[in-house]
C-alpha cells in the first residue's frame, strides 16, 4: 500500500502506520476526556468535597480519603519508564539494538513496579467503587489508566521479544516509536490524573 | 432511452412530487390555525406568538426552497444533447445565500430570546406553590394549607396531598387568574411535567429542584401526563388539570383532610 | 492520453465462502456492509411496524407497554447503530479508494475488523430478546431508568460499545487513505465531495465515539460495579448522563447525514451535466456544519432546566446556515442545468425537498420557548424521520441505484425503481407529516397507548397506512434487485457519462482496482477526458 502512496508522489515523514497510529491515540484522548468531564462536573456540583457519606457507609468504616506518599512515587516511577523508553528509541536509533533491549527491559520493570504500587494502593484504601461518586470517579479514572498502562507493558515486551529476534534497525524501528508514543502518552494522562486525584483541592 | 418516454416518466414523477409539495404546504398553513393550541396561560399566549412567527418563517423559507427545486425541474429538464454552461459557482451568490439565513436565524434568535426571559419568571413569596411529584408510575400533588397564594389569608395549616394511581387519574386544581408555582421532585427516575395547554414542561429530576410559574387564563379541565420516558407504564403517568375559580378553589380546600407528611412519601 | 501505471498485487484462489469471510479487499468488505446493514434495516422497519400497528388505534392492546418500550429502543438502536452509521461506512469503503484512485485502504486488515465487529454487536445486541427482554430505555438510555432495566440492557451498551470500536478504527483508516493514497494529480481539494463528507464524518467518529464510550463504560460501572455516576444519593449528577450522551450524539446525528449528502453531491451534478455548484463552498461549509456540531448538544436538554439555553439556542440555529448553503449549492447545481430523472436522481430529489422539511422542523426546537412545547413530541420524531428517512435513506436509495452498475455490473430496472420511489415517497408522508400535527397536539413519544378521547386516533391510523406502504415500497426495489441479479453483467464502465474516477475502471473492477488512472486535473477527470480539460471552464 505504502508503495501507491509513494506512488501518489506524497513527501512524508510519517508512515501511513505511524499516522494511522496518531489519529487512534487522539480518539484516546477524547476517552479519557470524557472520564475526566464526568469528574469535574460530579466536583462541581457536589457541595463539599469529598461528598458525605451516608450513616450505612459511616457505620461500615468508610473514609473517603488518599494517601499521598506512594502513588507520588508511583508518579516518578513512571515518569522515569518515560525517560527510559526515550533513550530507548535512541539507541535503536543509532541501530545499537543491544542497548534498546536493555531500555526496554528497564521500562518494563517500572510499569510493573506502578502496576504493583497501585494495586497495594488500591488494596489499603478505606473505600470502594460504590462509596459515593467519590469512589466511583476513582475506581473509574485510575481503573482505565491502569488497564492502559498494562497494555502499554504488553506492547513493550512484544517490541522486546521481536528485538530479541534481531528485528529494528537505524532504518528501520517504527513500532519501537509507536511503543514510546503510546507509552508517553500513558505517562501523561497519569500526570494529569495524579494532578487532579491528588493535588488540586 | 427515448426522450418522449423520457419525458411521459419524468411529468408523472414530476405531478407526484408537486402533489405532495401543495399537499404538505396546505397542510402546514392549516397547521397554522389548528396545529398548536393557543394555551391557557399568560406565558403561553406569548410563546404560541413566537411559534406563529416561527412557523410564518419557516413556512415562507420552505415554500421558496422547495419552489425553487420544483421549478428547475420543469424548466431545466433535458431538452437537447447540447452540454449546459458549465458555471462552476459565484463567491457573490455564495456571500447573498449566506447571509440571508444568517440575518433569518438572528432573528429567530433575538424573539425567542426575549420570549424565554419572559416565560421564565419565579415566584413571588407570596404566590401558590404546589409541590409536584412524579414517581413510577403516577403524580403526587401536595398543597400547604398555610401557603395558598395572594388573595386568601391562611385559614389553617399543615399538608394535604393527592396520590394518584394508573387506576384513579388524579386531579390537579389551581386557581384562574393567579400566579402559581409547581415544585417539581421526583425519587427515583426522570419524569416530565407536562401540561399541553400550558405549551410548556419540565423535567422531574431526581437530585434537583425544578420550579416553573405560569399564571392560568381559562377555567377548564385539561389532559396532561409525563413526557419523559420513566418506564414500564410511562404512557398510563396521566392527570387532569382543573383551573377554577378562586372561590371553588377555597372551597375545595376547606373539603380536603390535612394528612400526615409520610403520605408524601412514594408508595411502594 | 498518458496515464500512470500502478503496481499490482499478486491475486491468488480460495473457495468462495472462506474469500468472503477471510477478505480484506475493500470492495467485498463494501458489500458485506451493504448487505448486513440493509438487512438491518429490515429488521429495524419490521419493528417500526410493530410500533405503527400498537399504534393504529386508541387505548390498542396488541403488544403490552413493556415489550413496547423494548420495540421501538430496538427499532431506533438498529435504524441508527446497525443502519444508517455503518451503511456509510460501506459506501465508503467501496467507493472512496476507487474515487481516489487506490488501489485499497490503507490498512485492508483493520477494514476487515471494522466491518466482522459489527455483525456479532448486532447479534449480542437483539440477544436481549432471548434474556428476558432487550433494552427499553430508547436509544438515548437515559439514567437513572438504564439504571434499573435488565440485562438487555447491559448487552446493549456493550454492543454499541463494540460499534463505536468498530467507528473508530474505521474512522482513521478513511483519513489515513484519503491523506496518504490519493492518484498522482488528486489534490485535496479535487477529491470528489463524497470524499470529503466521508472526510469529515470520520473526523466526528474519531473524536465524539469516544466520549460515548466514556459515558457507556459509566454506565456498565453504575449498573455492575455499583458505581454513583448517576445516582443522586451517591452525589452523582443525572443530567451527567445527558451532557456527555449529546456531546456524541448531536456530531453523531451529522455522522449520520454527511455522507449522504455526499451521495447527492454526486449524483445532481451527474444528471444535471454540470459539475457541483461551489466545490469549495461546500467542502467549507460540511466542515462548518462539523465543527458547530460540537457546540449545541443541550438543544436535546432544553427542557432539563439544567443548561445554557441562549447560548445552545443560538448555536443550534446557525448550523441552519451552513446546511442552507449545501441546500442551495445543490440548487445551483440543477439551475440552468440539462436534467434527466433517472432512479438516482428521482430518490436525490427525494432527498433535497424531504430533508429540508425536516431540516426547518429542526429549527423550530432551536428556538427554547418554542421546544418547551414540542419536546419529546410526535413533532420531534417527525423531525427525526423527515432527516434521517427523508434524508439519509433517500441517499441510501440514491447510492444504491446510482452504483450498483459499478458494484455489481448490472443496472436496476428503471419502472421498477420508478415505482419505488413514487410508493416510498408518498409513503413516507403518509407516515410522518400527520406526526407534526399530533406532535403540536400534545401526543408525546415513546407511549404505548393513548386514550380514545384526545383524537389522536385519526392521524395515528394515517401513519400506520403510510407506513405499511413503505413497507411495500420495498417490494419493487427487492425484486428488481433480483431481477438484475438474474442477468448477466453488462454495464459499461461509465454508464451514467459520470465524473469521478470509480467510473473509469471496469465494472465491477478487478480486485486490484485499476490498471492505470488518468491525469487528474480537475475534480472532474472523466468529464475533462470526455470532453477536453478546457470544456468544464
Ligand atoms: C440525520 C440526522 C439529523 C440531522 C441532520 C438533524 C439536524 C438538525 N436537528 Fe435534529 N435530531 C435528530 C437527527 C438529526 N437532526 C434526532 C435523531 C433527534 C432526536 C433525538 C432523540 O431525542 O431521540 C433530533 C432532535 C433535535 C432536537 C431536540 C428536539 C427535542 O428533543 O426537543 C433539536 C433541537 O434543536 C434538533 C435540531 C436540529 C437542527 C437545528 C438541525 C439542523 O442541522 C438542520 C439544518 C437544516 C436546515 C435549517 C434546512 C436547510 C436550510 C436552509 C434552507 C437555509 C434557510 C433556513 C433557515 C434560515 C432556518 N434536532
Ligand atoms: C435511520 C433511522 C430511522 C428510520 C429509517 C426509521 C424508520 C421508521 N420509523 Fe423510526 N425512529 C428512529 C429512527 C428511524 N426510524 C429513531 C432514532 C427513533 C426514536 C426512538 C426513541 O424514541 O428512542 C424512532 C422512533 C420511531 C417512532 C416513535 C416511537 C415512540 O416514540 O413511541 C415511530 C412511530 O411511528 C417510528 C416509526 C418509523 C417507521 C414507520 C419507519 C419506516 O420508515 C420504516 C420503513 C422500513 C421498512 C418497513 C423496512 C423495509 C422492509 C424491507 C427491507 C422488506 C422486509 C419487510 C417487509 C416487506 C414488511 N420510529
Ligand atoms: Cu413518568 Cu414518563
Ligand atoms: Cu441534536
Amino acid at each position: 500500500m505504502a508503495a501507491h502512496g509513494a506512488v501518489a508522489g506524497h513527501k512524508q515523514q510519517l508512515s501511513n502506520g505511524m499516522l494511522g497510529f496518531i489519529l487512534f491515540l487522539a480518539s484516546e484522548v477524547m476517552f479519557f476526556g470524557g472520564l475526566f468531564a464526568a469528574y469535574f462536573i460530579a466536583r462541581a456540583d457536589s457541595p463539599v468535597w469529598p461528598p458525605l457519606l451516608s450513616p450505612a457507609q459511616e457505620a461500615a468504616g468508610v473514609e473517603l480519603h488518599l494517601e499521598f506518599a506512594l502513588p507520588f512515587i508511583a508518579t516518578c516511577v513512571l515518569v522515569l519508564s518515560s525517560v527510559t523508553i526515550q533513550f530507548g528509541v535512541m539507541a535503536v536509533q543509532r541501530g545499537d539494538r543491544s542497548a534498546l533491549i536493555r531500555w526496554l527491559i528497564i521500562s518494563i520493570a517500572l510499569g510493573l513496579s506502578f502496576l504493583t504500587a497501585q494495586m497495594y494502593d488500591y488494596s489499603q484504601l478505606t473505600f470502594s467503587s460504590g462509596d459515593t461518586i467519590y469512589g466511583t470517579t476513582f475506581y473509574t479514572l485510575t481503573g482505565f489508566h491502569g488497564a492502559h498502562v498494562a497494555g502499554g507493558i504488553i506492547f513493550m515486551m512484544v517490541i522486546l521479544v521481536r528485538s530479541m529476534g534481531g528485528q529494528f534497525s537505524a532504518s528501520r524501528h517504527e513500532a519501537v516509536e509507536a511503543c514510546s508514543f503510546y507509552w508517553h502518552f500513558v505517562d501523561v494522562v497519569w500526570i494529569a490524573l495524579f494532578a487532579t486525584l491528588y493535588i488540586v483541592k | 432511452m427515448p426522450v418522449s418516454g423520457m419525458l411521459r416518466r419524468f411529468r408523472r414523477s414530476m405531478v407526484l412530487l408537486a402533489v405532495a409539495l401543495l399537499a404538505i404546504a396546505s397542510v402546514s398553513v392549516a397547521a397554522a390555525q389548528s396545529g398548536q393550541p393557543g394555551g391557557i396561560t399568560d406565558e403561553a399566549h406569548k410563546m404560541h406568538d413566537l411559534w406563529i412567527f416561527t412557523l410564518i418563517i419557516a413556512l415562507v423559507v420552505f415554500l421558496a426552497v422547495e419552489g425553487a427545486i420544483v421549478y428547475c425541474l420543469f424548466a431545466f429538464r433535458k431538452k437537447d444533447d447540447a452540454l449546459p454552461k458549465q458555471t462552476h459557482g459565484s463567491t457573490i451568490v455564495e456571500v447573498i445565500w449566506t447571509t440571508i439565513p444568517v440575518v433569518i436565524v438572528v432573528a429567530l434568535f433575538s424573539y425567542s430570546f426575549i420570549v424565554l426571559r419572559d416565560v421564565e419568571n419565579h415566584a413571588a413569596k407570596e404566590d401558590l406553590t404546589v409541590k409536584v411529584q412524579g414517581f413510577q408510575y403516577q403524580w403526587g400533588f401536595t398543597y400547604d394549607k398555610s401557603d395558598l397564594g395572594t388573595n386568601t389569608k391562611p385559614d389553617a395549616t399543615g399538608e394535604f396531598t393527592l396520590l394518584g394511581t394508573p387506576a384513579d387519574i388524579p386531579t390537579l386544581w389551581i386557581p384562574v387568574d393567579e400566579p402559581v408555582e409547581f415544585a417539581l421532585s421526583s425519587n427515583d427516575v426522570i419524569h416530565s411535567f407536562y401540561v399541553r395547554d400550558f405549551l410548556y414542561k419540565l423535567d422531574v429530576i431526581p437530585g434537583r429542584d425544578n420550579r416553573f410559574v405560569v399564571t392560568a387564563r381559562e377555567i377548564g379541565e385539561f389532559h396532561a401526563q409525563c413526557a419523559e420516558l420513566c418506564g414500564v407504564d410511562h404512557a398510563l403517568m396521566r392527570f387532569t388539570l382543573k383551573v377554577v375559580t378562586r372561590a371553588d378553589f377555597d372551597k375545595w380546600v376547606s373539603e380536603q383532610k390535612v394528612t400526615a407528611p409520610a403520605s408524601v412519601q412514594k408508595p411502594q | 492520453m498518458s496515464s500512470v501505471a500502478i503496481p499490482r498485487p499478486k491475486s491468488y484462489e480460495r473457495p468462495v465462502i472462506l474469500d468472503w469471510l477471510t477478505t480484506v479487499d475493500h470492495k467485498k468488505l463494501g458489500i458485506l456492509y451493504l448487505y448486513t446493514t440493509m438487512f438491518f434495516f429490515a429488521v429495524g422497519g419490521v419493528l417500526a411496524l410493530l410500533v405503527r400497528t400498537q399504534l393504529a388505534v386508541a387505548d390498542n392492546t396488541f403488544v403490552n407497554n413493556d415489550q413496547y418500550n423494548q420495540i421501538f429502543t430496538m427499532h431506533a438502536s438498529a435504524m441508527l447503530f446497525l443502519f444508517i452509521i455503518p451503511v456509510w461506512a460501506g459506501f465508503g469503503n467501496y467507493i472512496v479508494p476507487l474515487q481516489i484512485g487506490a488501489m485499497d485502504m490503507a490498512f485492508p486488515r483493520i477494514n476487515a475488523l471494522s466491518f466482522w465487529l459489527v455483525p456479532p454487536a448486532g447479534l449480542l445486541m437483539f440477544s436481549g430478546f432471548l434474556f428476558g427482554g432487550s433494552a427499553d430505555a430508547g436509544w438515548t438510555a437515559y439514567s437513572p431508568l438504564a439504571r434499573g432495566t435488565g440485562t438487555g440492557m447491559d448487552l446493549w451498551i456493550v454492543a454499541v460499545l463494540l460499534l463505536g470500536i468498530s467507528s473508530t478504527i474505521g474512522a482513521s483508516n478513511f483519513l489515513v487513505t484519503m491523506f496518504r493514497m490519493r492518484a498522482p494529480g488528486m489534490t485535496m481539494f479535487r477529491m470528489p465531495i463524497f470524499c470529503w463528507t466521508i472526510l469529515v464524518t470520520a473526523v466526528l467518529q474519531l473524536l465524539a465515539t469516544p466520549v460515548l464510550a466514556a459515558a457507556l463504560a459509566m454506565l456498565f460501572i453504575d449498573r455492575n460495579f455499583g458505581g454513583a455516576f448517576f445516582d443522586p444519593n451517591g452525589g452523582g449528577n443525572v443530567v451527567l448522563w445527558q451532557n456527555i450522551f449529546w456531546f456524541y450524539s448531536h456530531p453523531a446525528v451529522y455522522i449520520m447525514i454527511l455522507p449522504g449528502m455526499g451521495i447527492i453531491s454526486e449524483v445532481l451534478p451527474v444528471f444535471s451535466r454540470k459539475p457541483l455548484f461551489g466545490y469549495k463552498a461546500f467542502v467549507f461549509a460540511t466542515m462548518a456544519i462539523g465543527g458547530l456540531g460540537f457546540s449545541v448538544w443541550a438543544h436535546h436538554m432544553f427542557t432539563t432546566g439544567a443548561v445554557l439555553k441562549p447560548w445552545f439556542g443560538f448555536m443550534t440555529f446557525m448550523i441552519g446556515v451552513p446546511t442552507g448553503v449545501k441546500i442551495f449549492n445543490w440548487l445551483g447545481t440543477l439551475w440552468r442545468g440539462s436534467i434527466t430523472f433517472e432512479v438516482p436522481m428521482l430518490m436525490a430529489l427525494g432527498f433535497l425537498s424531504m430533508f429540508l422539511i425536516g431540516g426547518i422542523n429542526g429549527t423550530f426546537s432551536a428556538a427554547e420557548p418554542d421546544d418547551f412545547a414540542l419536546h419529546d413530541t410526535y413533532f420531534v420524531v417527525a423531525h427525526i424521520h423527515y432527516v434521517l428517512f427523508g434524508g439519509s435513506v433517500f441517499a441510501v436509495f440514491a447510492g444504491l441505484y446510482y452504483w450498483f452498475p459499478k458494484i455489481w455490473g448490472r443496472r436496476l430496472n428503471e419502472r421498477l425503481g420508478q415505482l419505488q420511489f413514487a410508493l416510498m415517497f408518498i409513503g413516507f408522508n403518509l407516515t410522518f407529516f400527520p406526526m407534526h400535527l399530533l406532535g403540536l397536539d400534545g401526543m408525546p413519544r415513546r407511549i404505548a397507548t393513548y386514550s380514545n378521547d384526545l383524537g389522536w386516533q385519526a392521524l395515528n391510523t394515517v401513519a400506520t397506512v403510510g407506513a405499511f406502504l413503505i413497507a411495500v415500497s420495498m417490494i419493487p426495489f427487492i425484486v428488481a434487485v433480483v431481477a438484475a441479479f438474474m442477468k448477466p453483467k453488462d454495464q459499461p464502465n461509465d454508464p451514467w457519462e459520470a465524473n469521478t474516477l470509480e467510473w473509469w475502471t471496469t465494472s465491477p473492477p478487478p480486485v486490484h482496482n485499476f490498471d492505470d488512472v488518468p491525469e487528474i486535473h480537475s475534480e472532474r477527470p472523466l468529464f475533462d477526458l470526455r470532453h477536453g480539460k478546457n470544456a468544464g471552464h
